[in-house]
């Protein structure tokens, strides 16, 4: 029958159980309490606001703008650092990964060192004509500089994972670089890379520090949804509240859609993911 | 056997949290009083100066700040932070408070003025705040719902009486950022990023040469007054007082004129 050995496990199996409790009951609560405070009729009426509709405008083409630089060159990058030997490619990983443990108000202040007016490549970008502080060129570029690390780690991870032998016999069969990479590698990494380019998504409509930093806030310019929260707390707690639980809303929406919908085919995901995308 | 675990985690942590927050709450301990200041912003330069004079003419007393916005000190005074005495930069917000009852009746301690600031090499040729509405300036301000914002936009509209009817339009379509503190606009025109920018005179005193100051025309000045409140929740209410009528007295009236503060008008 049960021993000591028994009841120790019992013991051990509980406080793993309250792990978990005690995490989702921190990590819920606050989210469960955005929308408590806020009666569901006041939150659809102050979605309706001029200055919620335009930060949604503004956050969502920002963070798509973002979403597409990060998978246009993020790809092709972490590719050729997966494929190289470990040892080579660790260094330059490393510095992709820096905004990871940069403040965002720090990242945004590097921006401005180096492409504001007065930056390191001021001078030859005010020779072209070109200012990029304050513009919407501005945001997207404060995302991507955030949220890149989140796509860039997961797709690295992922292109190492596929078999090389699979890539190597891809090869033997006569096909080409190009060939082999959409062909080959990139379905069968395709679902962390996924993973990661849900994450950065998230990240970058979450961003605000490196944003307000170095594109500053202008309502349906430059004004994102978390700098709206921050701006609109100080008229009305309420009208704030709202565009929380709608960034809320929006950011989980995303990040769930966007991992069904990109997840590796499985029937019964297909059915789930095809009605998630007609919600959101 | 999970629902009781988590209902017993949760009301451990509330615990812990309640603990945690009348620990923070207590500010006497041996007979030493520590008074919470909750301050404006624009008063984190010459507040800490007054709570040295202030120890040193009330031993046992120390004092200490929390600096934010003062929208953002209403909130947290609404939500029942912990704190003593309130000292804002907008007597609106004064008044506010004190008719939901969070504070006695708030007295004015100071005024503060707006001033144009241009990066120090001027890039746009800022020599009078008509210029403020060509075509091109990077004007960057206060948003509409911090006091320094609704200052700003007090003093363009002022303004159109002496430059035209369209001026104040013509500068605020100039605007390339609402910020949300005058710390934001400081460093955007301190960085050279933006052709000039709305402060308060004391704001830019205090980092001297780093921006250059544009004077505005004082019949179009909007002053800003600084209202001194105790908060009635307050543990330390006449050590509160103290603190209240020291802001009040010679001493704190010379140091705020030193950091470029007018005194509050006459009531």
């Amino acid at each position: 029958m049960r021993g000591p050995a028994g009841r120790i496990d019992r013991w051990v199996a509980f406080f793993f159980g309250l792990a978990v409790a005690a995490l989702l009951a921190f990590i819920l609560l606050p989210v469960v309490a955005i929308f408590a405070r806020v009666p569901p009729g006041t939150l659809v009426a102050q979605l309706h606001s001029r200055v919620a509709l335009d930060a949604l405008e503004v956050s969502l083409r920002a963070s798509l703008s973002a979403l597409a630089v990060i998978l246009l060159f993020g790809t092709p990058a972490a590719y050729a650092l997966a494929t190289r030997p470990r040892r080579h490619s660790a260094t330059l990983t490393t510095i992709l990964e820096l905004p990871l443990v940069l403040p965002p108000p720090v990242a945004g202040l590097g921006l401005l060192m180096a492409f504001g007016r007065e930056g390191l490549l001021g001078g030859p970008l005010r020779a072209v004509g070109v200012t990029i502080t304050f513009t919407q060129i501005a945001v997207v570029m404060a995302l991507v500089f955030v949220s890149l690390p989140f796509f860039v780690r997961q797709a690295i991870a992922s292109f190492q994972s596929v078999d090389p032998q699979l890539i190597a016999a891809s090869r033997i069969l006569g096909a080409g670089q190009a060939r082999t990479f959409f062909r080959v590698a990139l379905p069968l990494a395709r679902p962390g890379l996924s993973a990661g380019a849900a994450l950065a998504l998230a990240r970058s409509l979450g961003e605000f520090g490196a944003t307000l930093m170095f594109a500053g806030s202008l309502p349906g310019s430059t004004q994102t949804l978390p700098v709206a929260v921050f701006t609109e707390l100080a008229r009305d707690l309420d009208a704030a509240l709202a565009i929380a639980a709608l960034l809320v809303a929006i950011s989980a929406g995303l990040f769930v859609g966007f991992k069904l919908l990109l997840r590796e085919p499985h029937p019964s995901w297909l059915d789930s993911s095809s009605s998630t995308s007609a919600i959101v | 056997m999970r629902c009781l675990s988590s209902a017993a985690l949760v009301a451990a942590l509330l615990a812990v949290g309640a603990t945690a927050c009348g620990g923070a709450a207590s500010g006497s301990q041996d007979g030493l009083t520590t008074l919470t200041v909750l301050s404006a912003a624009s008063l984190d330069r010459v507040f800490p100066e007054m709570a040295t004079e202030f120890s040193k003419a009330h031993p046992g007393v120390t004092v200490r700040f929390s600096f934010a916005g003062t929208d953002a000190l209403v909130a947290q005074i609404e939500q029942g932070s912990p704190g003593d005495i309130f000292a804002g930069a907008s007597a609106k917000y004064g008044d506010q408070l004190f008719e939901e009852r969070f504070v006695d009746r708030p007295r004015a301690f100071a005024t503060n003025r707006l001033v144009v600031i241009v990066p120090p090499a001027n890039p746009a040729g800022i020599a009078s705040p008509e210029d403020l509405s060509k075509p091109g300036i990077k004007l960057v301000v206060g948003a509409e719902t911090v006091p320094a914002g609704i200052y700003t936009r007090k003093v363009l509209a002022n303004l159109d009486a002496l430059y035209g009817p369209s001026y104040s339009q013509a500068v605020l379509a100039n605007i390339v950022s609402d910020e949300d503190n005058v710390e934001g606009v400081l460093t955007k025109v301190r960085l050279g990023e933006a052709d000039a920018g709305f402060v308060y005179l004391t704001d830019a005193e205090a980092v001297g040469g780093a921006v250059r100051a544009v004077q505005l025309p004082s019949e179009a000045q909007a002053v800003a007054t600084y209202p001194i409140a105790v908060i009635r929740s307050s543990a330390h209410r006449a050590a509160a007082r103290r603190f209240e009528s020291f802001v009040l007295g010679p001493i704190g009236r010379r140091l705020l004129a030193d950091a470029g503060f007018g005194p509050p008008a006459a009531a």
